[in-house]
């Protein structure tokens, strides 16, 4: 009641009487031919307010949905007609060292990095908990590669990391042999690794950070009380409460890194001799390069379904778990 | 695993340097060491964006023997302006047009998804759900598993390689966030303010913009931000839609077709890139609360 009469206050007539209802109240007798005219027109509106959002939905991600599938059963090179092959790429693709190699990668960036963002973000998270100048500087710090760019993190690391690179400069100078960050495949993909965890383990802190502001104090409070030791309350207030929030991260965390392309083509363009490819970067640098985009499409379906079914495999089970502890 | 061990660390430190439960000592000393664990990870932090601005100033072999030198003598802002006067694209025009796409997609993404949102969170039973569920279905799709079906719709379309297709399509990326978004957030306002404004006999449309949306301003800055950060990053719309042979560049896809071809010339590589990330850097630091609050209920409402 008050929120109408705010409102009315808002619009200028809070004196006025209300006008009468522009349509007969519901639930009277047969429907009279105003009422189903307004039923009409109302139902009108609602398509005109929602149709232009849900056309652009089943132009741009539906139907290229569809179309990958079509296009996955063809030969397209990106320009000419595309000519029916059948399955022969899906069958290709299971024989092919390449993409085997680009979903070894893809694991390996996607289970680490996960592993490594929700632990050490889940970490400082605890450490920079609450206020404070200091924090709140470090929390900053953390954050500030989500918004360069991931193209620029990659460019900017492989200019650090590289052979005439600053910290191989600063060993030289030391006396140091120089290391092979991204010219040797199993540095290589470390430094992968640890690029795309360093640019979005800000993310999991905030995240982690509005977690641990829903944990009630009285429950910190009677842990103190008990004399539990700091792994204890972690263990029994924190992760417990915390489960939400992890169910968060980590689908959020792997579906990014299952799809990591920008930071692999500005670190190590696929290098060296193609070793750091990840799944995402064989359907975009090699379908274009070698105009091979019906095989593209097969390897993006296949991608679609991977990252569809591990998400709501990761949200199922882990709300089965949350409801566990919850009971 | 991580935590635990930094947890137990901190504990068994302040156990031991105290030896009793009480006073301050034991709390500086948790406080060290805290700092200490933060260290490794505020230098890693830092040393990078150090080294982004410092050698931005620097020579390429300057760059190559004293790379952390920040001394007086080997600076010069030559550098930058070779930069900022390149061939490969212009700098400026790249930012302006990224300015000019974060606006508009802004705009549409609001103009397309609040109306929507307002319907699909007044209207009841399976046909809504089903309606939401449509839209967010693209925040699972990997955007590069997209892009190349979304090539033969463009093609088909004749938008390939436009400007307006470009806009289209970067716009419905940002529907699934929207719609998540505001469809939680209009379901929390009251429908007695639909109602009383429908007394007063305004339409759907009427009620929305001038009832609801005055209501939704937190909701619609945090859409922004996340819509703007994701528009400005976005690397592989612009580079394959636009295409390199267009002459149309944002900030990503100049910086690459700068770098790209460079990688070897560090006087090149870190003024493009010091040039590319100020103006994010400067609204980041004006916006960090706002950017991280947004964040944070982007990823946790509904």
């Amino acid at each position: 009641m008050s929120n109408s009469e705010l409102l009315l206050a808002r619009s200028g007539r809070a004196g006025q009487p209300p006008a009468p209802a522009p349509f007969p109240a519901r639930r009277d007798g047969s429907p009279t031919p105003s009422r189903r005219l307004a039923a009409t027109r109302r139902a009108l509106t609602n398509a005109a307010m929602v149709g232009p959002a849900l056309a652009a939905i089943v132009l741009f991600v539906l139907v290229p949905i569809g179309v990958a599938g079509y296009l996955s059963l063809t030969d397209w090179d990106g320009f000419s007609t595309p000519d029916f092959v059948g399955l022969h790429n899906y069958t290709k693709m299971l024989g092919d060292a390449e993409v085997r190699s680009a979903a070894l990668n893809t694991v390996i960036i996607a289970g680490i990095g996960t592993a490594l963002c929700n632990g050490l973000g889940l970490g400082l998270a605890m450490l920079l908990n609450g206020a404070g100048r200091g924090k709140a500087l470090v929390r900053g710090l953390l954050f500030y590669p989500y918004i360069i760019g991931a193209v620029i993190i990659g460019f900017l690391w492989s200019a650090i990391l590289g052979p005439s690179g600053a910290v191989n400069s600063a060993l030289t100078s030391l006396g140091h042999q120089p290391l092979p960050f991204l010219s040797d495949p199993h540095w290589a993909l470390g430094s992968l690794v640890f690029v795309v965890v360093w640019s979005i383990l800000g993310v999991n802190v905030v995240l982690y950070l509005a977690g641990l502001q829903t944990i009630p104090e009285s429950l910190l409070e009677a842990a103190r009380v008990d004399g539990a030791t700091p792994w204890q309350t972690f263990r029994t207030v924190y992760l417990p409460l915390l489960a939400p929030s992890i169910t968060v991260n980590i689908v959020l965390v792997l579906v990014q890194l299952l799809r990591v392309y920008d930071q692999v083509l500005a670190l190590t363009n696929g290098g060296p001799a193609g070793t750091t490819e990840t799944v995402a970067f064989q359907i975009l640098s090699s379908s274009f390069r070698r105009y091979d985009l019906g095989y593209g499409s097969a390897e993006s379906i296949a991608l679609m379904i991977v990252v569809g079914v591990l998400a709501t495999a990761i949200t199922l089970l882990r709300s089965r778990s949350e409801k566990a502890v919850q009971s | 695993v991580t935590t635990a061990g930094l947890t137990a660390t901190k504990g068994s430190i302040a156990e031991g340097a105290t030896g009793s439960s009480v006073g301050r000592p034991r709390r500086s000393l948790t406080r060290a060491a805290k700092t200490i664990a933060l260290a490794p990870f505020v230098i890693v932090m830092i040393v990078p964006l150090y080294l982004l601005v410092v050698n931005a100033f620097k020579s390429n072999d300057d760059i190559a023997v004293r790379p952390f030198s920040a001394e007086p003598k080997l600076l010069s802002g030559s550098h930058l302006w070779a930069v900022v006067t390149s061939p490969d694209y212009n700098l400026l025009a790249a930012i302006g047009l990224t300015t000019f796409f974060v606006v508009v997609v802004n705009v549409l993404s609001l103009l397309l998804s609040g109306p929507a949102a307002y319907v699909i969170a007044r209207g009841s039973g399976i046909r809504n759900r089903l309606l939401l569920l449509v839209f967010l279905v693209g925040l699972f799709i990997p955007t590069q598993a997209l892009v190349i079906p979304v090539i033969y719709v463009l093609r088909y379309l004749g938008l390939m390689g436009t400007i307006p297709g470009f806009l289209l399509y970067e716009t419905t990326l940002t529907l699934p966030v929207s719609m998540f978004l505001y469809v939680g957030y209009i379901a929390s306002i009251p429908r007695e303010l639909d109602e009383a404004a429908q007394l007063d006999g305004a339409g759907r449309v009427r009620t929305f913009w001038t009832v609801i949306f005055p209501l939704m301003k937190p909701v619609v800055v945090t859409a922004i931000i996340l819509h703007t950060i994701g528009v400005w990053t976005d690397f592989v719309t612009p580079q394959i839609i636009l295409g390199p042979g267009s002459g149309l560049y944002t900030v990503m896809t100049g910086v690459y077709a700068a770098i790209g071809l460079h990688t070897t010339d560090l006087s090149i590589v870190y003024p493009n890139l010091l040039l590319a990330v100020t103006p994010v850097l400067v609204f980041f630091v004006l916006m960090q609360k706002r950017i991280v609050g947004g964040l944070t209920a982007g990823a946790t409402k509904g």
